[in-house]
């Protein structure tokens, strides 16, 4: 599904990532752990496509396509999700609203049936009770005054209502208590499905507690430096990355 | 002869043709003899210096509008509806809701108005004929009265739309101002409205012109003891666009809450000045204004708030805040405050930003792309101005209104 073959990546001219490789095929959940600054959140923005994210060299293909030849909704259009590590308030644009354009825009896409209004509320109020908000939240801004951990959850229920081929999950535990995290990782658990991959960029292991991963990947200076099964996390945890870097970590 | 000079024979030509023996001649008179004593505004008047009169050289000051029958697409907004076509009333109006008259405008009623430029006097020195609406005492007129100036013409001309609202005491009222039409007409628009004792007015001043037409617009509100005026301003840029707004909160215990939003796209022009006045003590005004403007649009925005000496308690508040969709769109804000008492309460802010590129990013991983986007953003930051208006048939059409300049 994911294909990423030795890929440099820069941010403002600085290269981040420096020969990234990484294949994850449907059905798998694969974590990418590593300490601060070795690159985690700059792989989920390239593969977002925002702006000032540059690919260098090397390749990135989504279902045998370049993902750099497309645009970020094209992206999002052919089934990648990214749930960002610092969701953005956009005041004044309703949740409603937004998750009507983002649905409409995504089902058109994948030749789907639009939703009429009532069958989109429904699964907007039925994806708000499986994250634990309130259906209050529909109503107000994008965002808008939520808690960090409210903002997380808003951005796993429109995962639920999007059902992406391929869920980034960049650092969404970072930051939540452990009944967030549960709620959170409950979301996400209900997702996998054997057609769909999700990638788990995190920096804590206690994530992978309770969302299994079948592949955990070590990234350190823009590269992948081990991968292994879920057992490897816990090596993580117990020697932490200094192990694998050689260096004193920092974090 | 500087072109400003000849803009101003033009001025006296139109309103001297305007004479005529009815029941406006002492007014048209007196508003020609201001005009021969004002100037014609230029750049380097403060008032103007950043709104240029040249596309009135194009002949709008030549010749008064003709008469218009057709009327435009007019949006289902009120349940009573006004149409007064390049400034001329209808010959029947329409049947009115209980505790409302309509009237024609006579020197008697117009004997006090002293516009704010020299376009409201030109309003009054050429004048046809204006409208005038009156509240019953103690009455609620039900439902929403829809006032709407329709100009239209295919060569330039000028026409003088003229409305005057009188609120008798502790009387309420729902009103829409609207302009619409098309072509190279100026619509010279003079607006009294007169807010008696505890009076509450709803209003709202709807400009709506197509983009090739030229809008001159002077509204007026005087607020008595007491009244309550909730009044937005809505509107998209075209060729010229200046309004002056003037109210005078002149007895105590006035509240006033003012909205707008005004987008410039293209290379349309939008100049708003705004002056509110406490005169009495224990007034409450509330301003919030809200500018786009995209490609080579230009916005001006003026808000002067007037505290005067004996209007202790006086509570003053006025936002304005700016969107910039390009590089070359220009807006520029300037609040101007003046205050003669200690007493009073008073805040004003101005703020000026492009569209947030991770709030764009944001929507677009999404799926959206990125026109909608844009759209989505543009009407979120104005949004929450259109949101507050208490009439939902306007609300609705003008978030969908808006959002198409979006």
């Amino acid at each position: 599904m994911l294909e990423v073959r030795d890929l440099h990546a820069a941010v403002d001219g600085k290269e981040i990532l420096k020969g990234l490789t990484l294949s994850v095929k449907p059905g798998e959940v694969h974590a990418i752990m590593g300490p601060n600054g070795s690159g985690k959140s700059t792989l989920s923005n390239v593969l977002a496509g925002r702006d000032g994210y540059e690919i260098t060299s090397g390749e990135v293909l989504f279902e045998g396509k370049p993902v750099a030849d497309m645009e970020t909704e094209e992206r999002a259009r052919a089934g990648i999700f990214l749930a960002f590590q610092y969701p953005v308030e956009i005041p004044g644009v309703s949740n409603m609203e937004f998750l009507k354009a983002s649905l409409e825009a995504v089902r058109a896409a994948q030749g789907k049936e639009p939703l009429d209004a009532v069958s989109l509320l429904r699964r907007a109020r039925e994806a708000c009770q499986q994250v634990n908000l309130d259906q209050q939240f529909l109503k107000r801004g994008v965002n808008e005054g939520f808690s960090g951990g409210e903002k997380k959850r808003n951005e796993i229920m429109q995962m639920m209502l999007l059902e992406p081929k391929l869920a980034l999950l960049d650092e969404t535990d970072s930051g939540l208590d452990i009944d967030a995290l549960q709620v959170v990782a409950k979301g996400v658990n209900a997702l996998r499905s054997p057609d769909r991959a999700i990638v788990l960029v995190t920096h804590y292991q206690r994530l992978l507690d309770y969302i299994v991963p079948d592949h955990v990947h070590v990234l350190a200076g823009g590269r992948i430096i081990k991968s292994g099964g879920k057992e490897l996390a816990l090596e993580l945890e117990q020697k932490g990355y200094g192990w694998l870097t050689g260096e004193e970590e920092s974090a | 002869m500087t072109p400003a000079e000849q803009l101003k024979d033009s001025v006296l030509a139109l309103a001297s043709q305007a004479h005529r023996d009815d029941g406006l001649t002492a007014l048209r008179k007196r508003a020609l003899k201001q005009l021969q004593l004002l100037p014609f505004p230029e750049k380097r008047h403060e008032a103007w210096k950043y709104t240029g009169l040249n596309a009135l050289t194009a002949g709008q000051l030549e010749n008064a509008a003709a008469p218009v029958h057709q009327s435009a697409d007019v949006p289902a907004l009120g349940d009573c509806v006004i149409v007064i076509g390049n400034g001329f009333l209808p010959e029947q109006l329409p049947t009115l809701p209980d505790g409302l008259s309509a009237l024609l405008l006579s020197d008697n009623e117009a004997a006090e108005v002293t516009p704010d430029t020299l376009f409201g006097w030109l309003n009054s020195a050429s004048l046809s004929g204006g409208l005038l609406l009156k509240t019953e005492r103690n009455r609620k007129v039900a439902g929403i009265v829809h006032v709407v100036f329709c100009n239209q013409s295919d060569a330039p001309c000028h026409a003088s739309n003229r409305l005057q609202v009188e609120l008798a005491e502790g009387s309420e009222l729902t009103l829409i101002e609207h302009y619409l039409g098309s072509g190279p007409v100026l619509a010279n628009a003079m607006t009294r409205i007169l807010a008696g004792a505890n009076s509450k007015l709803t209003h709202y001043r709807l400009q709506s012109e197509s983009a090739d037409s030229l809008h001159i617009g002077n509204l007026q509100i005087d607020q008595q003891r007491d009244s309550r005026v909730d009044s937005s301003q809505l509107m998209r840029g075209n060729v010229l666009r200046r309004n002056d707004v003037h109210v005078r909160m002149l007895e105590s215990g006035a509240t006033l809450a003012m909205r707008g939003v005004f987008i410039a796209r293209d290379k349309s022009h939008i100049d708003n000045h705004i002056n509110v006045e406490h005169v009495a003590p224990h007034c409450h005004s509330d301003q919030v204004y809200k500018g786009i403007a995209g490609e080579k649009g230009r916005a001006v925005f003026n808000g002067r708030i007037h505290i005067h000496p004996y209007a202790k308690g006086s509570d003053a508040a006025l936002s304005n805040n700016n969107m910039l969709l390009s590089n070359e769109a220009e807006i520029d804000s300037k609040p101007e405050l003046e205050i003669y008492n200690d007493d009073v309460k008073c805040a004003h802010g101005t703020t000026m930003g492009k569209m947030d590129p991770a709030q764009l990013f944001y929507l677009r991983s999404r799926g959206i792309d990125e026109g909608t986007a844009t759209r989505m953003l543009g009407t979120g930051f104005v949004n929450e101005t259109l949101l507050a208006m208490a009439d939902e048939a306007v609300r609705d059409w003008a978030i969908s209104w808006l959002g198409e300049a979006l």
